[in-house]
Order: structure tokens, then C-alpha cells, then sequence
């Protein structure tokens, strides 16, 4: 009697213990590709975004990989498409959409960073090497970009779409500062049908950036 | 040495004493339990759903009619998520849907008081348990997460009840409330309060 009640509770408590800890919640079971995705955004702080006026669009995207050191330039329905989303975002702050020739206020580069590209932290311009948009594309043969502090961010290990916008203006030894930029990661990014809610997300949460 | 000798002669005692007193059970039981955890204080403002994923088995060795010590473990599982919002950060503003987690899985000692005889229909008791926990802290932006997992010290005062199925029934309903503390922060949770509803039985084992 006292035998079977030993093994009773010992089944008991075996059968309690697995059960119950598997019952874990798992976050990522029942995750949608929209819920996946985060939206960072970045800004210089001392930077008057109401001083300036024009801006420019770079037209294809910077796509980086990790299996060749210098990124393509390309342009898919997607790139084209969000090209078309952030230029009207960018009007629609009251800045003036102008051909790069006209010496724009702001630049604005487009970057698709590839599946996989690992072990890169996110240090301060770590996309400014081989690849990235050459300031010789602006006009500035020779010149070079300036990501402030304020960029230490995440690894990179998967998909993502990295706008940046830079003062054309006020160049500091011959290099451009980076004064916006936006981030996005997650399921989905290079995805064409969510261009448009995520450029919206990116500029909602960014009032500052408006002429 | 003197030391050991007078730890003797406490076991000695405390045998003794459960020899005399009329043994109504055997002095080993295991119980095991299901718990609801309902988080507060800042627990409660990282996740403030209340769990009902938990659990709670210990075993314990009954000293005489009152008191009895023993070693206990469970498991707790908090989950929630919130909606997308933008999170200012250091690292700029986030956007992104939070799933905030943490995981709890205690290893105490306990020392517990009957106060009543082990013959009674109800048995009311007070424990406290003492020990440490495993805290596994998953805070999901989107599909990114931020994680920490530490042992922190951990105390839990409870109160409860045993009801035995008959007089000298080897099985005891139990019920009891449970408050845990540990002075545990990470991210936004300064420390971990929660206060846990517990149901299970016991058995004595010989």
C-alpha cells in the first residue's frame, strides 16, 4: 500500500513537473510578420531640420551583401517603390523633391542590407566602406560620410532597409553628417506591400523631421 | 567540534520527539501544487497578466507535531504582450510590438509550523521558504530579444491549509498563499513581487 502510494506520487510529480514546464508561452508561435518587425529611428539632436529645404534622392538602392564586398546598385519594383514612398513622405514634410545637380539641402540614401550579413555590430558608420553610396554620387568626389555617436545600434544578421538622410549643407571636414536615419527590421522588410506602412511608421514617429 | 556534537544532539532530539509524539503519518511527504501568480509592484508594470502557468512541489520532513523542514522548486511563467508603440531609447526611437516574459524557477529551503496536531481534520500552518531562483528575463522587440537570466536570492512567507482524506490519511489536500520577494532588477523591474495561490495535495512516504 505504501509502495503504490510511493510510485503514485512519484508519477504524479514527474508528470506535473514536465507538463508544466514546457507550458512555457513562446512568443514567437503565434507572431505575425507585421508584429515581428521593429522601427528604429535616429536623429541628430543639434540638427535644425526646419533650415532646410531641398532634397535629393539617390535613384536605386545600395544593396549590401555578405558574398561580395561592394554592394550592387539595383532597382527592383521594390526599390522603386520606396524610392516613390519616401521622396513623397519627405515632400509631404514640406521639403522640395529636387534633381541632385541642383546642390540639394538634404541628401538621401537608400540602403537593402542582405540576409546573413554577420558579426557586424552596428558601430557608427559601419556601412560608410566599400559599397555604400560614394559622396562622389552627390557631387563630392573625395568627400566622406560622418555618422554621429548617436548610432550605436543593434547586430545585423538579417534582412534590412536602412534609410539615411545627410546635411548637403554644412559639411565638417569635407564629410556629411548624418542626420536621420531610420531602421527596419524583421520579417518582411524587403517586402513591397508593407513599403508604404513602414515609411509611414518611420516618419510618425520622427515629428521633428519637417520643414 | 563542540558544534557538531550540539547539531547531534538537535537531530537526536528532534527524532526522539517524533518517535514519542504518536506518529499519525510518516514524517516524509511530497506535495505538489498548482499555482496561479499574480505580479506587482514593478512586475506588475513590465507584465501584468496574471500567470496560470506554474507549479510548485517540495519535499518535507516532519520534525515532531509542528514543525517540520524541507526543500522545495516550481516553475512560473509570466507573458504579456502590448501592442505596437515607439519606445524612446538611448539607441533612438523603437518602434515595435513588446512581448515581455520572465521565467522563474525557485530552489528553497523551507522550515514550516502546524499549528495544530497532525490528527486534525484541518491542518492550518505557516512556512517560509529561503533560497534563490532562476530568473530568465525575455523582453521581445518584435522578433528581437533582450535577454537576462541570473539566480537571485529569494524569500516567500506562505500560509495554508492541509486537509487530510480520512483521520490518519496519508494524503492531504493542501491549499496555501504564497508571497515571494526578491530584490531582483533588470531593465524597468526593480525588484520581484508577486503573491501565488497554490492547490495541490500531499503525500506521506515511508
Amino acid at each position: 500500500m505504501k509502495r503504490t502510494l510511493f510510485f503514485i506520487s512519484a508519477a504524479t510529480a514527474l508528470v506535473a513537473m514536465v507538463s508544466f514546464s514546457s507550458c512555457r508561452k513562446d512568443p514567437l508561435k503565434d507572431m505575425t510578420n507585421e508584429e515581428s518587425r521593429i522601427y528604429i529611428t535616429n536623429h541628430d539632436s543639434t540638427a535644425n531640420f526646419s533650415s532646410y529645404s531641398t532634397f535629393s534622392i539617390v535613384d536605386s538602392v545600395a544593396v549590401l551583401t555578405r558574398t561580395s564586398d561592394s554592394a550592387k546598385k539595383a532597382l527592383t519594383d521594390y526599390d522603386k517603390k520606396l524610392i516613390a514612398s519616401v521622396s513623397a513622405a519627405m515632400q509631404q514634410r514640406g521639403y522640395t523633391l529636387v534633381a541632385k545637380s541642383a546642390k540639394p539641402d538634404l541628401a538621401v540614401n537608400l540602403t537593402r542590407i542582405d540576409n546573413s550579413y554577420t558579426n557586424i555590430s552596428w558601430n557608427p558608420g559601419w556601412w560608410g566602406g566599400g559599397g555604400y553610396w560614394d559622396p562622389g554620387y552627390w557631387g563630392y568626389p573625395g568627400g566622406g560620410w560622418y555618422w554621429p555617436s548617436y548610432y550605436t545600434v543593434y547586430q545585423v544578421n538579417e534582412k534590412q532597409v536602412a534609410i539615411d538622410v545627410f546635411d548637403l549643407k554644412n559639411p565638417k571636414n569635407s564629410k556629411f553628417i548624418a542626420v536621420w536615419n531610420a531602421l527596419w527590421r524583421g520579417s518582411g522588410v524587403w517586402s513591397i506591400d508593407n513599403i508604404d506602412s513602414m515609411v509611414k511608421a518611420s516618419f510618425d514617429q520622427s515629428p521633428y523631421l519637417k520643414k | 567540534m563542540k558544534k557538531i556534537r550540539n547539531w547531534i544532539l538537535i537531530f537526536a532530539g528532534c527524532f526522539a520527539a517524533q518517535a514519542v509524539s504518536a506518529q499519525v503519518r510518516p514524517p516524509l511527504s511530497v506535495d505538489i501544487n498548482y499555482s496561479i501568480t499574480q505580479p506587482l509592484g514593478s512586475l506588475k508594470d513590465y507584465s501584468d497578466k496574471t500567470s496560470f502557468r506554474g507549479w510548485s512541489a517540495g519535499l518535507q520532513y516532519m520534525l515532531n507535531d509542528q514543525w517540520s523542514v524541507g526543500v522545495r522548486s516550481g516553475f512560473q511563467d509570466f507573458y504579456q504582450r502590448l501592442p505596437r508603440a515607439v519606445y524612446p531609447d538611448k539607441q533612438g526611437d523603437v518602434s515595435a510590438v513588446q512581448s515581455r516574459t520572465l521565467q522563474v524557477i525557485p530552489i528553497q529551503a523551507t522550515v514550516s509550523y502546524a499549528f495544530t496536531k497532525p490528527s486534525a481534520a484541518v491542518i492550518p500552518y505557516a512556512t517560509v521558504g529561503v533560497g534563490a531562483a532562476n530568473m530568465n528575463y525575455e523582453k521581445y522587440w518584435g522578433e528581437f530579444v533582450e535577454k537576462d537570466n541570473s539566480w537571485q536570492f529569494l524569500v516567500s512567507p506562505e500560509i495554508g491549509i492541509n486537509v487530510p482524506f480520512g483521520k490518519a490519511s496519508p494524503v492531504m489536500f493542501n491549499a496555501n498563499v504564497r508571497y515571494n520577494y526578491s530584490p531582483y532588477k533588470v531593465g524597468d523591474i526593480t525588484n520581484f513581487n508577486t503573491i501565488q495561490g497554490n492547490i495541490g495535495l500531499k503525500f506521506s512516504l515511508n
